[in-house]
């Protein structure tokens, strides 16, 4: 037993609202929180090297909403591939997906305007959500097995529908309203000091509750703090892009469902015991299907923000990005084999990825160097998370 | 051709896991070449832990263990296998993917994954044993029984001079075992090996063993030479005298019967049926009664109650509560309220990652929040502390994880998943295997109390002696077909024991009620 847990049994029986067990090392230990430390860690590191060696500032605004930019569509996909992967199920066709959506959106916005355009790309992006799904449930074929063939596939399909040639949109109208879309900028300066402030209020009021500081306590007041000051520190305006509100408010709402309600609940009891959860009700079927439309449908969104972004599209646009995204929900601690996972710490990943390939762009190391490093990183936070699980288990046995 | 030195010796074995769970108390037996050692016991009795001891897969924790007259210390199963043991597994533990004689050969050493001299070898065992079987075929096309056969070559193959083969027919067909027989026959006499036999049919046990030693609680309670035994005899060594305690709510309960009993069907089966597993059935269930199913493993009791619960997307045939026909669908099931607590409670029970409160809270959680989607975690936690306050659940508090719980505060668990909605039918499967003593008189309590409250319950074990203190009413099932159906006021364990055992299951009517036969 640790020896921070000794809030005494009698209590808890007795003070139904009294003070709440809290196992201090454990949710401040490298498993649960590594990838906050090692995401603070670097971008601390590398606000001091670029300082020190006298590069473009590392955590100006500019950077900061730079690298957020780049983070959001990856952000999006993983966060999407966390809920997937606490279902127990794996999806690696993501890449091929946006890209077809991308694809199907450049292609058509020009004679079916952009909302159909955008509701084309997501229809097919859904389809294959539902092929996927489909196929891994009914057929019972290993989720690894069918995606791989489907992320062959569909990048065929999408080499297909563009004749391995380049599509673009040239009709300058259809151009403006997609830049004037995807380039739109939202200035959330005040609305982070005024969540930062109401971050740390919450904090004293829950504080004043309980009496007792509680790891969110803790969270609400760094968070807040952060917040506050970095928009403080920049006069008030923040700005960012569309991808980034995009992808804020949906990890946003997959945080809000997965924390706080039934069906959240249940997505991870059916990746903790699958027949625990279908003997207690849970049509872990619908929960599984619908995880594979998600995902895919979370791709096709993102490919309809690419598509947007550039305006064109390259057969081979995304190849390969399936395995950021993975990564990055590794590098947040979901499991493989389902029933954990958080896409907060999913986003931090992805965040903690990009970061590094923005760092050694700053400081000219050489991108040579930038796929074994990342490569590193991945595997050091899956030892950690592994040898921490291991540790934690012999302690209790 | 009996050698003056006993093959194998037991003397006052012991064997203890952590300080709390005592396993074997004492064991002694004693085993001979060219004879059959029949061993039995119930569940929980400590066979399988005087296997593992037998075969190196423990060490004794006191005691010794004397292998043709010295002293041995084994700490690995290969170093017991090298001795001369060999231990038939009652889950037969073969390499699908690789032919017969690869198997059969799996500890040969050498280069080759098959030489002319396993070929030759092979051969000839097949020509000892009087069983033929083809070299090359993958062992995943053979039958079960052909596969038995394979794990039986797999320990003569080793040269072994013991062979220990726990339940071997357990899972085979009345033929196929016949094959088993014959071979342990003709290995005990014509090849003078020891074998030990455990077997939960005891008519098996009479017609195969020479002797026979019974287990209970740990400790050889009963040692006697077969010939001049009879069923009724075993049966009373295996249930024991000292149930005094359940016996005694059984008779209270009588009384009570009466009074809370209600003439109207909850639930009713008709031809419920599951290809394989399942000959059809039909059953009744009355509102506040304990409907008992005495089996043993591999009877189709747990697809029985999988069936009912709509978790068997292949059975057929008709479940109605209250009068409505069902979906198969556990969503459907859970819904209307049927509850099931499912044998393996770890895979199948609980999310052994999620809390006690989690746990509890899965199986209603749309009366744990607000709107219907919005979890309240204050609601949650109550009920979970409520869980452990009703249960007696021995945990610090509802954020215990519940894989780090024990047995039975774990099974206390996934039977409080189900205490906080309206579940009319509770189906518990085996909900007292492998927990103490004091659980299971709570657990059984608790059936009774929810039988008062009005609620209908099956209950399946293999422990009759719980299912005669707990139940109105007990059916026997046999290799997927119910066998008898007997009030619980109106036989004995003796009798069940030997319904499910297989005594003459076709014709159950004759068997006299209460009485030992030929005793």
């Amino acid at each position: 037993m640790a020896s921070i847990d000794q809030t005494p049994k009698a209590t808890v029986g007795s003070k139904p609202a009294g003070k709440a067990r809290v196992d201090w090392r454990r949710t401040f230990g490298l498993r649960e929180m590594g990838v906050y430390y090692a995401l603070v860690l670097l971008v601390v590191s590398l606000a001091f090297l670029t300082a020190y060696l006298g590069k473009a500032n590392y955590i100006s605004v500019q950077n900061l909403t730079n690298v957020l930019y780049q983070t959001s569509l990856t952000a999006m996909m993983a966060a999407a591939m966390t809920v997937i992967l606490v279902t127990g199920n794996f999806d690696l066709s993501v890449a091929s997906v946006a890209a077809l959506s991308a694809a199907v959106m450049v292609g058509t916005v020009e004679s079916l305007g952009i909302l159909p355009a955008f509701g084309a790309a997501m229809g097919v992006a859904i389809l294959c959500g539902l092929l996927n799904g489909s196929i891994v449930m009914f057929l019972g074929i290993n989720a690894f097995i069918v995606t791989l063939g489907t992320l062959t596939a569909i990048r065929g399909l999408v080499l297909i529908y563009t004749d391995g040639r380049s599509l673009q949109v040239s009709d300058l109208e259809t151009v403006a309203a997609l830049k004037a879309f995807e380039g739109y900028t939202f200035d959330v300066g005040l609305p982070m000091f005024v969540g930062g402030l109401a971050m740390l209020v919450l904090a004293a009021v829950s504080f004043g509750k309980h009496l007792q500081i509680l790891p969110r306590h803790i969270g609400l007041v760094l968070g807040g703090v952060a917040l506050a000051g970095l928009s403080w520190s920049n006069g008030l305006t923040f700005p960012l892009r569309m991808p980034v509100v995009i992808t804020a408010v949906f990890v946003g709402i997959v945080w809000f469902v997965l924390t706080f309600t039934t069906v959240g609940r249940r997505v991870y009891a059916v990746g903790g015991n699958p027949e625990a959860a279908r003997l207690s009700g849970v049509n872990v079927l619908a929960y599984r299907l619908g995880a594979f439309v998600l995902c895919s449908a979370t791709a096709g969104f993102a490919g309809i923000l690419f598509g947007a972004r550039l305006r064109s599209m390259t057969p081979t646009a995304l190849s390969g990005m399936e395995l950021t995204v993975i990564a990055s929900a590794i590098l947040g601690g979901t499991s493989l084999f389902g029933g954990a996972g958080s896409v907060i710490k999913t986003v931090a990943g992805a965040l903690l990825l990009f970061s590094l390939t923005n760092g050694f762009n700053i400081l000219n190391l050489g991108a040579n160097y930038q796929g074994l490093i990342e490569g590193i990183v991945v595997v050091a936070a899956a030892a950690i998370y592994t040898v921490g699980n291991g540790k934690a288990k012999s302690k209790t046995s | 051709m009996t050698d003056a030195v006993p093959l194998m010796q037991l003397k006052n074995v012991r064997k203890t896991f952590g300080t709390q769970i005592i396993a074997l108390r004492g064991v002694d037996l004693t085993i001979t070449r060219g004879r059959v050692h029949g061993l039995l016991g119930a569940n929980g009795a400590g066979k399988s832990t005087l296997i593992k001891i037998l075969s190196g897969a423990y060490a004794a924790t006191g005691g010794s263990v004397i292998w043709k007259g010295t002293e041995v210390h084994w700490t690995s199963p290969k170093q017991a296998n090298d001795m001369g043991v060999a231990t038939i597994h009652q889950h037969i533990p073969l390499v699908p993917t690789l032919s017969v004689i690869e198997n059969v050969f799996m500890g040969a050493t050498g280069f080759w994954r098959v030489n002319a001299d396993m070929r030759s070898s092979f051969v000839s065992l097949c020509d000892r044993v009087g069983y033929h079987l083809q070299a090359d075929t993958l062992v995943a096309d053979l039958s079960i029984g052909a596969r038995q056969m394979v794990a039986i070559f797999q320990a003569l193959a080793t040269g072994a001079d013991l062979i220990v083969m726990d339940e071997p027919t357990a899972s085979l067909a009345a033929d196929e075992r016949e094959i088993v027989y014959a071979t342990v026959r003709k290995l005990s006499r014509a090849e003078n090996k020891a074998i030990l036999f455990v077997s939960h049919f005891l008519d098996e046990i009479i017609a195969l063993t020479d002797e026979v030693t019974v287990l209970r609680d740990g400790a050889a309670v009963f040692r006697a030479e077969t010939a001049g035994l009879d069923e009724d005899k075993i049966a009373e060594a295996i249930v024991g005298k000292e149930i005094v305690a359940l016996e005694k709510a059984t008779l209270e309960r009588s009384r009570h019967v009466a009074a809370g009993a209600d003439d109207t069907p909850v639930l009713q089966i008709k031809n419920l049926a599951s290809p394989g597993s399942l000959a059809p059935i039909t059953l009744d269930l009355r509102r506040g009664e304990v409907l008992g199913v005495a089996g043993l493993l591999g009877s189709g009791r747990s697809e029985l109650l999988h069936a009912i619960f709509g978790a068997d997307r292949h059975a057929s045939g008709e479940v109605l509560l209250n009068g409505k026909r069902l979906k198969t669908s556990t969503k459907a099931s859970v819904s209307a309220g049927m509850a099931l607590v499912p044998e393996d409670r770890f895979g199948q029970g609980l999310v052994p990652d999620f809390e006690i409160w989690r746990n509890t809270s899965l199986t209603a959680l749309e009366s744990v929040s607000r709107f219907g989607f919005l979890l309240d975690q204050k609601k949650e936690i109550e009920r979970g502390e409520e869980a452990i306050r009703r249960l007696a659940i021995k945990a610090p508090d509802c954020q215990s994880i519940v894989s780090d719980l024990s047995g039975g505060n774990a099974q206390k668990v996934t039977i409080a998943k189900w205490l906080f909605s309206d579940v009319k039918v509770f189906l518990l499967d085996e909900p007292t295997a492998g927990i103490d003593i004091g659980a299971k008189t709570e657990i059984l309590q608790l059936v009774r109390r929810l039988a008062e409250e009005g609620k209908s319950v099956i209950i399946v074990s293999s422990e009759f002696e719980e299912l005669m203190a707990a139940c109105d009413r007990i059916i026997v099932m046999r290799d997927g077909r119910k066998v008898a159906e007997r009030a619980a006021h109106d036989t004995n364990e003796h009798e069940l024991l030997l319904l499910a055992g297989g005594k003459d299951s076709t014709n159950p009517q004759q068997t006299p009620q209460g009485q030992t036969i030929g005793a």
